[in-house]
């Protein structure tokens, strides 16, 4: 049964923390993780973060946590529209 | 006048393409091209902003029915596609969106039209050698977009002449999936026009993740081909995953090395194809990269040597094209690359030149004065990162990016943004490679 754990929820500091961390070390960032805003963007103008570094942070994802981002003909911007969009999707997918 | 006809004589029943878990066979997709060439307004040029491939190829062609040229810029920064519109004054905007893609610009969707089915057996309209078709934009090295028109003849002679090749290498024609832009050159010529001119079969999908890559190529039937980027490549080998089998993969757009074509044929089992071309040439040559040094010619096509410069020649060319790299040619179908051009650029397979870019930040308001550079790669990082040295008293780093955004790919945008008090230029203005490698040095080594 899907549950609506986002909803019902708050979000994970822990898990944001740890994949802010995660996104610094694999795209070699200027910044410190607490830099990255939990709902800004990740995808543009506050990080520039780009295509080539989404797929980096994808790899990363799959390595550690065992999800395979899918976007199909979505824009990316969905998944990664920021770090708490993102730990919210690997929270429900996980599967490590 | 050298007649042909706008589709290739294929069995209409043949599956042709995969949209949304749907199979289209070839008499629906010349019923829909022809239901939308009948329904568009009278333009000289459309803007083909479609973002499903197969609803991208439908436009293309309908727009070829009806003499009008196909405009595909090469980005889309807002920026490029605003001095693209003012070069090509008069632009309708046709796209696969509900919303139009472009501001300011006239916008009909084309997906939302049934395909008269009627049409499939209507006579195809007869498209003359010459006849303009698409315009190609690069950036150049000028900074200003250049535009590169291809006419239809010869655009098809240079698809059978890469047939031969890749087929060839399949054993017949494939399922092509492709990971690249459709409005580039290698996408438009080897994942659309590929599959409609050479009998193959075409996916709607542009997948970017790998769990993506691997479930476009499972709704395909083998023998399947995959046309990606050398960077794709590496990150979709990398990530491990189970694929369907592949009968043979293209890359191009960046150098491929030798070792990624060995370790593809050895984790996938199928050869990597590698593509020597540009937006100007479109396909020139190929080879087994892991297997073969030389680089072979399509068909038709052959390297001559003039006044030191090296030219392009054949029938698939208006006029003949200069190549600005260095080779050693053995024969005019046989080549060895030397170097690529300076002052040229490549980020993840992307082209700009250090010029243009180094205009562009100096050009944004607040940057007094400003340089990009290529730091050396950090250890795992296998796509060059640019930096940029910036004197902008008034300006962070955000302010920066969201200027060069405005004008830039993405890809060219700098990772390491670092506010000098000025930059050491001699007096012909120029600033010497070694203060380069010294700022480089005292600002951006030993961050890995």
């Amino acid at each position: 049964m899907e549950q609506q754990h986002s909803a019902d929820t708050g979000p994970d500091l822990a898990l944001e923390s740890e994949i802010a961390a995660l996104i610094v070390s694999a795209l070699n960032l200027d910044i410190t993780p607490a830099d990255i805003a939990p709902e800004a963007p990740l995808y543009g103008d506050e990080l520039g973060i780009d295509s080539i570094d989404i797929l980096e942070i994808a790899l990363v994802m799959s390595k550690q946590y065992g999800v395979q981002m899918k976007a199909d003909n979505e824009d990316n911007s969905t998944i990664f529209a920021s770090l708490r969009k993102l730990a919210a999707y690997i929270r429900e997918h996980r599967s490590k | 006048m050298n007649l042909i006809p706008l589709l290739p004589d294929t069995d209409p029943t043949a599956a042709f393409a995969y949209v949304n878990e749907q199979e289209i066979d070839r008499a629906t997709f010349r019923a829909q091209v022809l239901t939308l060439a009948a329904a568009l307004p009278a333009r000289e040029r459309v803007l083909n902003m479609c973002a499903d491939r197969y609803w991208f190829a439908v436009t293309l062609f309908a727009a070829i029915a009806r003499k009008m040229v196909t405009v595909l810029p090469n980005s889309a920064a807002p920026e490029h596609i605003a001095a693209v519109a003012a070069e090509q004054p008069g632009l309708l905007v046709l796209g696969d969106q509900a919303e139009c893609p472009v501001a300011d610009l006239p916008y009909m969707q084309i997906n939302t039209l049934p395909p008269r089915m009627e049409l499939a057996q209507a006579e195809l309209p007869l498209i003359p050698f010459d006849q303009r078709v698409a315009c190609l934009y690069t950036s150049g090295s000028t900074g200003t977009p250049m535009p590169h028109f291809k006419t239809f003849g010869r655009l098809r002679l240079a698809i059978l002449a890469g047939a031969e090749r890749v087929w060839g290498a399949a054993g017949q024609a494939c399922s092509v999936v492709g990971t690249v832009p459709i409005r580039h050159m290698y996408g438009l010529e080897s994942s659309v026009l590929l599959p409609i001119m050479a009998g193959g079969r075409m996916s709607g999908r542009i997948p970017f993740f790998p769990a993506d890559i691997a479930s476009a190529l499972e709704r395909m039937p083998a023998p399947r081909l995959l046309v990606i980027t050398p960077f794709h490549l590496r990150k979709l080998l990398d990530a491990d995953i189970r694929l369907p089998e592949i009968a043979v993969i293209l890359s191009a757009t960046a150098p491929l090395s030798a070792e990624l074509a060995a370790q593809t044929r050895q984790q996938l089992g199928c050869p990597v194809l590698e593509i020597y071309g540009s937006t100007e040439t479109g396909q020139v040559a190929t080879r087994e990269t892991d297997v073969e040094t030389t680089w072979q010619t399509l068909q038709g096509i052959a390297l001559e040597m003039r006044d030191d410069e090296l030219w392009a020649v054949g029938e698939v060319y208006e006029t003949p094209q200069m190549l600005n790299d260095t080779v050693e040619l053995f024969s005019p179908q046989r080549f060895r690359l030397v170097d690529r051009k300076a002052n040229m650029i490549n980020v993840a397979g992307k082209r700009s030149s250090l010029s243009f870019l180094n205009n562009t930040l100096t050009s944004l308001p607040g940057v007094v004065d400003g340089m990009f550079c290529v730091p050396e790669r950090g250890s795992g990082e296998e796509v060059e990162r640019l930096a940029v040295f910036v004197v902008a008293p008034t300006l962070d780093r955000a302010a920066i990016l969201a200027g060069l955004r405005q004008h830039l790919d993405s890809v060219f945008l700098p990772r390491h943004v670092v506010f000098v008090d000025s930059l050491p230029r001699d007096g012909n203005g120029k600033i010497l490679a070694r203060t380069v490698q010294a700022l480089i040095a005292s600002h951006l080594s030993g961050r890995d």
